[in-house]
């Protein structure tokens, strides 16, 4: 008998429980091998009983010692339920089960907050799984067939000028454009959103990069992917693939010596550039890269030591958002020559409808897109309090902003993308029309993106250990020993299937309401069988 | 021949009424039909006739759906062009529209013929079916259909001729034969584009003797049989045909996979290759070599045993128990000279073996026999170094620190003198510890075998400054270990009235049997206290009282053999005055005593040593020795010169002085004494011992089945039977050690061998050989 203290951390304390079957357990040492958290190891387990085998009472004394595959007891070395010991069992001997008694984020704050990766554990109710597509044109109007259709899937990333204000003016009876118009690119409505390379493996950034190449290439769908604030490869810098990503500057400007540098050797110009002033998994709060995960390529590419990288919450130069229009917007315009568009993204907030606002009245005309970023996005690490507690749902923001530009007759102006949470529940495409519907132009995801190329963690605290360095499947790691588990190609192709079939799904949706271009607006298409969201977003309440 | 004239002036039939005549008159008899119609809808179809005869129909100026649902023996010629929907359904007529066909002709059609000898709407043929029970039905078209021709077609053939077409850019309009599943079209002349799901082949043997067959008939229903030499060169003739199941099956995108595009059109060597060396190769959850998360490592002896650390003498038991497990014991017994001069006198007689308090197996059931395996070395015999060097030390007290400093450096072959001030060497043990506690045989054997080694005994010698100058200046070393043998006690009223417990015991153990009260008090409840009663006891005393301010610290042991004599330990008690009648607490309390002797502890007497002020020294009594035990150069202190402690803590402090000294004589850089880490816990795995029942103790030497071996190889084999990758193997060396290794290139680092090994050797650790993968971008030159 081993001495147990009440106060001593126990397996039942843990979020999960290692269900471990030792009569199916061949002790293969696949499971110990494969763990990349050190949440089982192998210990000896002892039976001494006394039996009787004859007819009358006479004690046998037997002491068997076996191996066994046991859970680690530790707050530190615990199990995230990420199943890879289930996954390389050849046995089925071995699973992690969720544990409902867990005590583990009572006990867990004696260095501080708790910090982890991955998403909101306590928001995952989803306003768009109350939403369907209730306006199906039968009699009315024909519907279209979404296979034979020809359907203009593209959405403007850019300042887009109302027909006044464009600078046409007729000289000698030919019309002619007297000045310069912001730019503005037609790009598909899905845009992979800013996950840094600090955040992801180099394998992982490269395969949703390379998807990206491949969908613009192969595929012919425009799809537009952000780099994240942590710089961007050079070799991708001066490549012709440029013009498929949008580089995203964040309070931190890391990896911006690299960008700057590469300028000269640039074949073509990036797709945009995006200013990131929050996000939706921890609003208020800057980005955070762990220690462990700062390895050589990063600290170079960001000019910093190996340490825990914390992005200010604020851009350090910025007081107001007039400040920003001016300086952020300004700078980044110029800085491409006015030809690449420049578009900002705020978490979702109770003030995202006077943000968007002042945009709108921005005498400067110079923001190509507002990216509001829901509660239900995700991030590579975060205190855990700001995940699970801070944030805005995204969906009334968006509608909010779209119906605030209705209302002084600008909407379609500053190009509205919405994300956080696209796809969480599987169908990003459904999300991505209801989304449109409701006012946006697009929307953008990347919890989606990792998930395709492996990722297990969830909204119900499976993982989600992305900002400890130990990702299993090797996304969310720079540790050469788990980023070779990653298929790079593999999960490029899953990435493309899935955007493929997004594309084919979107035109399923757009078919039966009778749009062949982006419903943005339409929300006549949707119905809702919840009162109050239907009262709140504006749409017919059904039942 | 019934002849309809649907129009009566202004007044134009109902298609109500037309067709319910057309029935009527099918009923009774009718075959031939000559209508004249205005725009009435569904002529034609569906219709039989009694007998099962043939039905005629000539109709001009038809409206939608003419000869829809037509069964077979039903022939319909439309004169002139025809709306919408000709032939729609169409089971089995024969529908001949010598003009043009308005939208969707021949739409569901799933028998019969229907013949457009003109130009054919869009979404012609659409959805054409083919019953295997019947016929397959066909659609002839002279010229051209408009867009979505046949589309989502499952069977049937049509034939489109293409005549006077060349002015469009395809005789099947846009995007035919979408969806299109079963059946074929025939078509001459240009098509722009179909879906990659049809193939648009020549023609072969049979369809040309399809067209071939059927064209006569098709071209003099549409009166246009001038034609048939320029429909047949079938060199301008091309057949869609959709995929089968089973080529459909077999499709791919026809885009290159995104592996390829890798390796073709992306950025040469991936978007990283300049900050990370990258191979794509990948690896499963299970790695061998350098790519293991984890590695093992034989970490053998690299932790101190709970018994080895929990010994002032650090004596490592666990090695011993391996010795006899080879069956080695006198070498087992051996090794314990190698760390302490009195395995017999101290280990298993004295010493409250702290290292069986903190023995593993205690854990289980009962700890290891340590001290009475200690008494077996008693009288095992060391031989004295055969090198010597010439350096020579001097230790000054003869006590179980200078002796145990003493046994070590000679030992090690250097000359060592041990001056001492008493007559018999030996310190505590011999002048102070009771003859009950400790036999003086093995006590004398054991000082023997000291002086066997090497070691020179300079007695009744008492070392006073100009002695110490002396010895200092005759020697390359001095080790001050004089002990304690000043009694301690305080400012209590009538000290006059004390006896010094130190002076009482070494009285006795001298043999004089010093005089002793009826009724005795002892201060202290120490072991020195309890001594001391037990020397009262001895001497004559009826009733021993120990009184203590706080509670004891003698060993359990001692204080019951007191308690067994009768005597009471009370505390705590706080004396404030002795008399002759016995001695006062602070709070009243009076215990009567004809003697009260105080037995709290000595302090040293260093009056020898110079006035130095480099000398540190405790509450100006105790010396604070630097790191590597010296107070001067050359002057090194030990034992209870330094702190009061232990038998077993003098013994330890002596070996590590002795340690000290060794290199300080030997010229060598100071190093710190190696110390062991206490092996953790859980390292080790007790399941694999069995409880046994106390009573079956049996000899010490025996223990060594019970013992766990901690932090020791016991050599089971565990590891090296359970490892599931037979990485593990076991080397003997020619001295008979041996050593276990892991096969980088078998281990997967998965951590059984140190699940399973009892003694905590094996580690499993992270691997952290490093892997050059990031670099910071620099362009090698």
């Amino acid at each position: 008998m081993e001495a147990v203290r009440t106060q001593d951390v126990g397996v039942n304390d843990l979020p999960w429980k290692i269900e471990y079957h030792a009569d199916r357990c061949t002790m293969c040492g696949s499971c110990v091998a494969s763990c990349s958290f050190k949440a089982i190891k192998v210990a000896v387990q002892a039976q001494s009983i006394t039996v009787s085998e004859d007819s009358q009472p006479k004690p046998i004394h037997k002491h068997i010692a076996r191996p066994v595959i046991k859970q680690v007891a530790s707050l530190k070395d615990f199990c995230r339920g990420c199943g890879m010991c289930e996954k390389v069992c050849p046995n089925n001997a071995i699973k992690p089960v969720r544990n409902p008694d867990s005590r583990k984020t009572l006990l867990s704050r004696d260095n501080g907050p708790i910090k982890r990766g991955g998403r909101t554990n306590l928001n995952a109710q989803r306003t768009l799984d109350h939403i369907v597509v209730g306006r199906i044109s039968q009699m009315t109007d024909p519907s279209l067939d979404s296979v034979r259709h020809t359907f203009d899937i593209r959405s403007p990333f850019g300042r887009v000028l109302s027909p006044k204000e464009l600078p046409f003016e007729i000289v000698d009876g030919k019309l002619i454009q007297k000045t310069k118009t912001p730019p503005v690119r037609w790009i598909y409505p899905l845009v992979f959103s800013d996950m840094s390379i600090g955040a992801l493996s180099t394998r992982a950034w490269e395969a949703v990069a390379l998807a990206v190449g491949y969908l613009n290439t192969q595929c012919n769908i425009p799809i537009r992917m952000s780099s994240g604030e942590g710089g961007m490869p050079v070799k991708l810098l001066q490549s012709d693939y440029l013009k498929y990503f949008i580089i995203q500057i964040a309070s931190g400007h890391f990896g911006w010596n690299r960008i700057i540098k590469a300028m000269p050797f640039m074949k073509t110009d990036p797709a945009g550039i995006l200013i990131k002033i929050g996000q939706g998994a921890k609003p208020g709060d800057g980005g955070l890269l762990q220690s462990e995960k700062v390895a050589e390529h990063i600290q170079a590419i960001r000019g910093v030591p190996k340490a825990t990288l914390s992005s200010p919450p604020n851009h350090q130069g910025l007081y107001s958002i007039e400040e920003s229009v001016q300086k952020m917007h300004l700078s980044m315009n110029a800085a491409f020559g006015f030809r690449v568009p420049v578009a900002i993204k705020c978490a979702a907030s109770s003030t995202s409808v006077s943000v968007y606002n002042n945009l709108l009245r921005d005498p400067y005309k110079i923001c190509g897109g507002f990216f509001i970023d829901g509660i239900q996005g995700g991030t590579g690490a975060a205190n855990e309090v700001s995940l699970d507690h801070t944030g805005h749902p995204v969906v009334s923001k968006i509608r909010d902003c779209y119906l605030a530009a209705v209302k002084s007759g600008s909407q379609g102006q500053i190009p509205l993308y919405g994300g956080g949470g696209i796809g969480m529940t599987g169908n990003a495409a459904a999300d991505a029309f209801k989304m449109i519907c409701l006012g946006a132009n697009g929307v953008f995801c990347g919890k989606i993106l990792i998930q395709l190329l492996g990722c297990v963690g969830n909204e119900q605290g499976r993982c989600n250990a992305c900002n400890t360095g130990n990702c299993p499947t090797g996304i969310c790691t720079q540790n050469p020993r788990l980023v070779k588990r990653l298929d790079i190609d593999r999960g490029a192709q899953k990435i493309v299937d899935y955007v493929l079939a997004f594309d084919a799904e979107l035109r399923k949706l757009m078919a039966p309401i009778g749009n062949s271009s982006l419903p943005v607006g339409r929300s006549d298409a949707l119905v809702s069988t919840d009162y109050n969201i239907a009262d709140k977003l504006g749409i017919q309440y059904v039942c | 021949m019934l002849k309809i004239e649907t129009m009566n002036g202004h007044e134009r039939m109902s298609t109500q009424d037309l067709l319910l005549q057309i029935e009527a008159a099918v009923q009774n008899g009718e075959t031939d039909f000559e209508i004249a119609a205005s725009g009435q809808h569904d002529i034609g179809g569906p219709l039989w006739h009694p007998e099962g005869k043939t039905l005629h129909f000539h109709i001009t100026n038809a409206g939608q759906r003419v000869g829809s649902m037509c069964l077979s023996n039903t022939e319909i010629v439309v004169e002139g062009s025809a709306s919408a929907d000709v032939g729609w359904l169409n089971d089995g007529g024969i529908i001949t529209v010598k003009g043009d066909a308005g939208d969707t002709a021949g739409h569901c059609s799933s028998g019969g013929k229907i013949f457009i000898g003109g130009r054919a709407g869009t979404r012609s043929g659409s959805l054409m079916k083919h019953d295997p029970l019947y016929e397959e039905p066909e659609l002839w078209i002279l010229k051209n259909t408009g867009s979505f021709s046949f589309e989502f077609m499952g069977g049937g053939k049509a034939v489109v001729c293409g005549i006077d077409s060349e002015q469009f850019d395809s005789v099947l309009g846009e995007r035919p034969c979408v969806g299109m599943v079963g059946g074929v079209v025939y078509v001459r002349g240009t098509i722009s584009a179909y879906p990659k799901d049809v193939r648009c082949l020549e023609l072969d043997e049979e369809d040309i003797t399809f067209i071939d067959g059927g064209l006569d008939d098709f071209l003099n229903h549409v009166e246009r049989s001038e034609l048939r030499d320029e429909l047949t060169d079938w060199s301008q003739w091309h057949k869609l045909r959709p995929l089968t199941f089973e080529e459909k099956q077999a499709q791919t995108s026809g885009r290159i996979s995104v592996h390829d595009f890798r390796l073709r059109e992306w950025v040469k060597g991936g978007i990283f290759s300049d900050v990370a060396v990258d191979d794509f190769e990948v690896h499963d959850t299970i790695s061998r070599g350098l790519y293991r998360l984890k590695v093992p490592s034989w970490d053998n002896a690299k932790y101190a045993a709970p018994c080895e650390f929990s010994c002032p003498t650090g004596i490592p038991t666990q090695r011993r128990y391996d010795l006899i497990r080879l069956g080695k014991t006198d070498d087992a017994l051996k090794l314990e000279l190698e760390y302490t001069p009195f395995p017999g006198s101290v280990c298993g007689s004295v010493c409250p073996n702290p290292c069986m308090d903190g023995c593993t197996r205690g854990t289980i059931d009962e700890p290891i026999q340590i001290g009475a395996l200690g008494l077996k070395s008693s009288f095992v015999e060391v031989e004295a170094p055969k090198v010597k060097t010439d350096k020579k030390v001097a230790i000054i007290g003869g006590g179980v620190s200078g002796l145990s400093a003493a046994w070590q450096l000679a030992l090690k072959g250097h000359e060592v003198t041990v001056y001492d001030d008493s007559e018999r060497i030996g310190g505590k043990l011999e002048q102070v510890i009771p003859r009950g506690r400790l036999n003086h045989e093995i006590l004398e054997a054991e000082l023997k075998r000291i002086q066997h080694v090497g070691v020179k005994f300079i007695t009744g010698c008492k070392v006073d400054r100009a002695k110490f100058d002396t010895i200092r200046a005759e020697s390359d070393a001095v080790i001050c270990a004089t002990g304690g043998h000043k009694p301690r006690y305080f400012n209590w009223k009538g000290i006059e009235h004390l006896t010094m417990g130190i002076e009482f015991l070494k009285a006795i153990n001298r043999g004089e049997r010093p005089k002793v009260g009826r009724h005795v008090v002892v201060i202290g409840c120490g072991n020195s206290g309890m001594d001391t009663c037990r020397g009262a006891y001895e001497m004559g005393a009826e009733t021993v009282t120990a009184i203590d301010v706080q509670k004891p610290a003698a060993f359990a042991k001692e204080i019951a053999y007191i308690e067994g004599l009768g005597g009471k330990l009370i505390w705590p008690f706080m004396t404030t005055e002795i008399t002759a009648e016995g001695i006062y607490a602070d709070d009243g309390r009076f215990i009567p005593a004809d003697q009260v002797i105080v037995s709290i502890g000595e302090a040293p007497i260093l009056d020898y040593l110079p006035d130095d002020p480099s000398i540190k020294k405790f509450r100006d009594t105790w010396l604070i020795p630097n790191a590597d035990k010296s107070i001067m150069e050359g002057v090194f202190a030990t034992g209870d010169t330094i702190k009061p402690g232990r038998l077993t803590d003098a013994i330890g402090d002596g070996r590590k002085t002795a340690w000290y000294v060794d290199r300080y004589i030997r010229g060598e850089a100071p190093l710190q004494f190696p110390q062991k880490t206490r092996i953790p816990a859980e390292r080790l795995s007790k399941a694999y011992f069995d409880k046994c029942h106390h009573c079956e103790l049996k000899d010490p030497v025996d223990d060594h089945t019970r013992c766990v071996s901690c932090g020791t190889c016991r050599d089971c084999k565990m590891c090296l039977e359970s490892c599931p990758e037979k990485a593990i193997s076991r080397i003997e060396k020619a001295d008979g050690s041996w050593e276990y290794i892991s096969d980088p290139n078998r281990c997967i680092g998965c951590g059984i061998c140190a699940g399973v090994c009892p003694c905590g050797v094996w580690s499993i650790e992270d691997n952290l050989e490093p892997i050059n993968m990031y670099r910071n971008g620099q362009r090698s030159a």
